[in-house]
C-alpha cells in the first residue's frame, strides 16, 4: 500500500472518490518503498477504480500513454469525466478540459526542468568553487609561499590575493602579510599571563562572551574561550599604555580563527601597532578626524550624490567608520566576508579598509538614497546579512582611490600637514 | 511610509559599560531581549514613534552609546545635539552606581550651551537579590540632581516603556511651554510633518484626532 499523502487522505473521505474519473497526481512522500511517479499511483488507482465495477474512460487512458511526462510537484486533482450522477461533458467541453489539462502538464514540466536546471548549474558552480580553492591552495603552498618575498608584489599574486584566500593558507598568509616588526619572539607567555592588569579583566571577561555570540564558542565553556581571554589578557600586559578597548575581542577572534595561538597574540599585537589602529585603539579623535577627512575627500570623488545626501543629512562618517574600522568589518559583515576584507587588507593596508567601507556606500547607493538620517545610520551600523562577497567586491573594484592625481597616503599626509590651519576638523576639505 | 508625529526627540543613552544600555533600548525599540548583545562600539542607533497623549506621536531618535571610558571623548561629541538622555546604572553593580556623578559632570560639561533632560535609570532589577543600591539612595541621588528614576528590567520588561514615555513627556512639557526651542543647526528637536504645526496645547488638542492615518 502506498504511504497516502494528507491531500489524499481527505479526499478518501470524500464521496466523490467513489466515482470514476478523477485522476490524481501528487507527490507521494518518500518512504522505504521505492519512490513512485504519479504514473504509476494513477494507475494503481484506476486499477482499483476499475475493479470497483466503473470503467476508467478508456480514451484518457489511451492518451495519457502518449505523455511520456507527468510532473511530480503538482498535487492536484483533475476531473476527467464528471461524475456518474451528473450530466456528461460535450465534446467540445470535454477537448478543451483536455487540453487546458496539456498545457498545464507542459508549464509544470518547464518549471521542473527549470529548476533541475538551476540545481544542476548551482553544483556546478559550487564544484568549480571547489575546484579553484582547491588549485590556488596548490599554488599558494607551493608556489608563492616558499618564494614569499619574491612573489608577494608580482601580478599574479595579487590577483589571486584579490579573489580570496584559501581558508586553509588564509593564516600563514596573514602572518606573513602582517609581519613581526615588534619582533615578538614568545607568544604568549607566563609572564604576560601573570601581569594581566586586573581591571581591563573585567571587562574582557564580560566581552568575550559577547563576540561573536552566535558562534558559541568563545562563551564561557566553549573551545576558544580561554584563548581569547588569554590573547586580550596577554595583550593588556603587553601594551598597557592602550590597554584592552572594545572591539579588540572581535579582532583577536578573527584571528584565533585562523591561526595558531602564538602566531595569533604575535599577528593581534603587530596589527594593531600599524598606524590607523593605534590611531583608533587609543582612540586619538584627532588624528581618527583626519582619517575620516581622507575618507570623505574619496567619498566625494567616488559617489558625489550619496556624499551630498550625507551632507544634507547631517550623516558623518564617524557614526559609521568608527565602528567598522575598530572591528575591521567583523562585526558589522558576515564572517566570511569580513575575512575576504581581511584579506585585501593584508595586502593593502589601511587604504583598503576605507575603500571597503566607500564599496559598502557603492553597493547600497541606491537605498541610501531614499533614507533619511535615523535610517541611514541604523543601516550602516547592521548591514544586511546577506552581503554577497562577490558583489562587494566588484563595487570595491570600482572605487578609485586617487583624488586628482593624489593617492590615499598623499590626501591623508596633506591634512596631516593641515592640522594647524584647520580649525573646523568635521568639515570635509576640498581638493580641487 | 513614515508616520506622521509632532516632533522629534533625539536621546542619548550613557552609563558604564555592561549596565545593559543596549538591551533596555532593543526591549523598548524591538520589544524582546537579546540573552547575549554585541558590545557597542563607538554608537549604535534606534528609533521608535511613541503616542504620549491620544494622537500626538513624537519619535525618538535613540543614540546609544559605548559604555567603555576610552570611548568618551567620541561619545562626548554626541552630547551637544540631544535633548534628553537615559543615564544607566546597575543595581547589582555599586561601581556604576559610584560613576553616575562622573557621567553627569562630562555630560553638563560637553552641552554647552544647550541642556540634556536626564532620567537615572536603575538597570536589572529584575536581579533584586543581588541589589547593591537601593531605591532610596538611587532616588536620593537623582532628586539632588532633579532628575526621575525609575528601576527597570529588559529581561522581566519592568517599566521600560515607563521610562522612555515619561522622560518623552517631561522633555514635550518643556518644548510646549518653550522651555526648550527648535533651533537651526541642533538636532536635539525637529518638528515632524504634521500638516499645521502647533504649539499651544489648545491647538494640539483640536488637532490630534487627525493625525492618527
Amino acid at each position: 500500500m502506498t504511504e497516502m499523502s494528507p491531500a489524499m487522505l481527505a479526499l478518501s473521505a470524500l464521496p466523490v472518490q467513489s466515482a470514476p474519473g478523477w485522476k490524481l497526481f501528487g507527490k507521494v512522500p518518500l518512504r522505504e518503498s521505492p519512490p513512485k511517479d504519479s504514473k504509476t499511483i494513477q494507475q494503481e488507482y484506476e486499477a482499483k477504480a476499475s475493479k470497483g465495477g466503473s470503467s476508467p474512460s478508456q480514451s484518457a487512458q489511451g492518451r495519457r500513454k502518449n505523455l511520456e511526462f507527468e510532473p511530480l510537484s503538482t498535487t492536484a486533482l483533475i476531473l476527467e469525466d464528471r461524475p456518474a450522477n451528473l450530466p456528461a461533458k460535450s465534446e467540445e467541453e470535454a477537448q478543451r478540459h483536455r487540453q487546458e489539462y496539456d498545457e498545464m502538464v507542459a508549464e509544470a514540466k518547464k518549471r521542473e526542468m527549470k529548476e533541475a536546471q538551476k540545481k544542476k548549474q548551482q553544483m556546478k558552480d559550487r564544484f568549480r568553487q571547489e575546484e579553484s580553492i582547491a588549485n590556488a591552495m596548490v599554488v599558494w603552498n607551493s608556489e608563492i609561499l616558499p618564494n614569499w618575498e619574491s612573489m608577494r608584489g608580482t601580478r599574479r599574486v595579487r590577483d589571486l590575493w584579490w579573489q580570496g584566500l584559501p581558508p586553509n593558507v588564509r593564516g600563514k598568509v596573514w602572518s606573513l602579510a602582517i609581519g613581526n616588526e615588534l619582533n615578538i619572539t614568545s607568544g604568549i607567555t607566563m609572564e604576560h599571563r601573570r601581569q594581566i592588569v586586573k581591571s581591563s579583566l573585567d571587562l574582557i571577561k564580560l566581552d568575550i562572551s559577547r563576540t561573536f555570540p552566535s558562534l558559541f564558542i568563545f562563551q564561557k565553556g566553549g573551545p576558544y574561550h580561554d584563548l581569547l581571554h588569554s590573547v586580550l589578557g596577554a595583550y593588556t600586559c603587553y601594551r598597557p599604555d592602550v590597554g584592552y578597548v572594545q572591539g579588540m575581542s572581535f579582532i583577536a577572534a578573527v584571528l584565533i580563527l585562523n591561526l595558531e595561538e602564538a602566531d595569533a597574540f604575535i599577528a593581534f599585537a603587530n596589527l594593531l601597532n600599524k598606524p590607523c589602529q593605534m590611531a583608533f585603539f587609543r582612540v586619538d579623535h584627532e588624528l581618527m578626524l583626519k582619517y575620516f577627512a581622507a575618507f570623505e575627500v574619496f567619498f566625494e570623488e567616488n559617489l558625489p550624490k550619496l556624499f551630498s545626501h550625507f551632507q544634507s543629512s547631517n550623516l558623518t562618517p564617524d557614526l559609521y567608520l568608527i565602528d567598522w574600522i575598530f572591528t575591521l568589518y567583523s562585526k558589522s559583515l558576515p564572517l566570511d566576508v569580513a575575512c575576504r576584507v581581511w584579506d585585501v587588507f593584508c595586502r593593502d593596508g589601511e587604504e583598503f579598509l576605507f575603500r571597503t567601507g566607500l564599496g559598502i556606500l557603492r553597493l547600497y547607493e541606491e537605498v541610501l538614497l531614499g533614507m533619511d538620517f535615523i535610517h541611514i545610520a541604523q543601516f550602516l551600523t547592521r548591514l544586511p546579512d546577506d552581503v554577497s562577497a562577490d558583489r562587494l567586491f566588484s563595487c570595491i573594484a570600482c572605487t578609485q582611490m586617487t583624488s586628482s592625481n593624489r593617492k590615499w597616503t598623499q590626501v591623508f599626509s596633506s591634512l596631516m600637514k593641515d592640522k594647524e590651519m584647520d580649525k573646523s576638523s568635521n568639515s570635509s576639505p576640498k581638493n580641487s | 511610509m513614515e508616520a506622521i508625529w509632532l516632533y522629534q526627540f533625539r536621546l542619548i543613552v550613557i552609563g558604564d559599560s555592561t549596565v545593559g544600555k543596549s538591551c533596555l533600548i532593543r526591549r523598548f525599540t524591538e520589544g524582546r531581549f537579546a540573552q547575549v548583545s554585541d558590545p557597542t562600539v563607538g554608537v549604535d542607533f534606534f528609533s521608535r514613534l511613541v503616542e504620549i497623549e491620544p494622537g500626538k506621536r513624537i519619535k525618538l531618535q535613540i543614540w546609544d552609546t559605548a559604555g567603555q571610558e576610552r570611548f568618551r571623548s567620541i561619545t562626548r561629541a554626541y552630547y551637544r545635539n540631544s535633548v534628553g538622555g537615559l543615564l544607566l546604572f546597575d543595581i547589582t553593580n555599586r561601581r556604576s552606581f559610584q560613576n553616575v556623578h562622573e557621567w553627569l559632570e562630562e555630560a553638563r560639561s560637553h552641552v554647552q550651551p544647550h541642556s540634556i533632560v536626564f532620567l537615572l535609570v536603575g538597570h536589572k532589577c529584575d536581579l533584586d537579590a543581588q541589589r547593591q543600591v537601593s531605591q532610596q539612595e538611587a532616588e536620593k541621588l537623582a532628586a539632588a540632581y532633579g532628575m526621575r528614576y525609575v528601576e527597570t528590567s529588559a529581561r522581566d520588561a519592568i517599566n521600560v516603556e515607563r521610562a522612555f514615555t515619561e522622560l518623552t513627556r517631561d522633555i514635550f512639557e518643556l518644548v510646549k511651554r518653550g522651555d526648550i526651542t527648535i533651533q537651526e543647526g541642533w538636532e536635539g528637536v525637529k518638528s515632524g510633518f504634521v500638516p499645521n504645526v502647533v504649539h499651544s496645547s489648545e491647538e494640539v488638542t483640536k488637532s490630534d484626532r487627525r493625525c492618527l492615518c
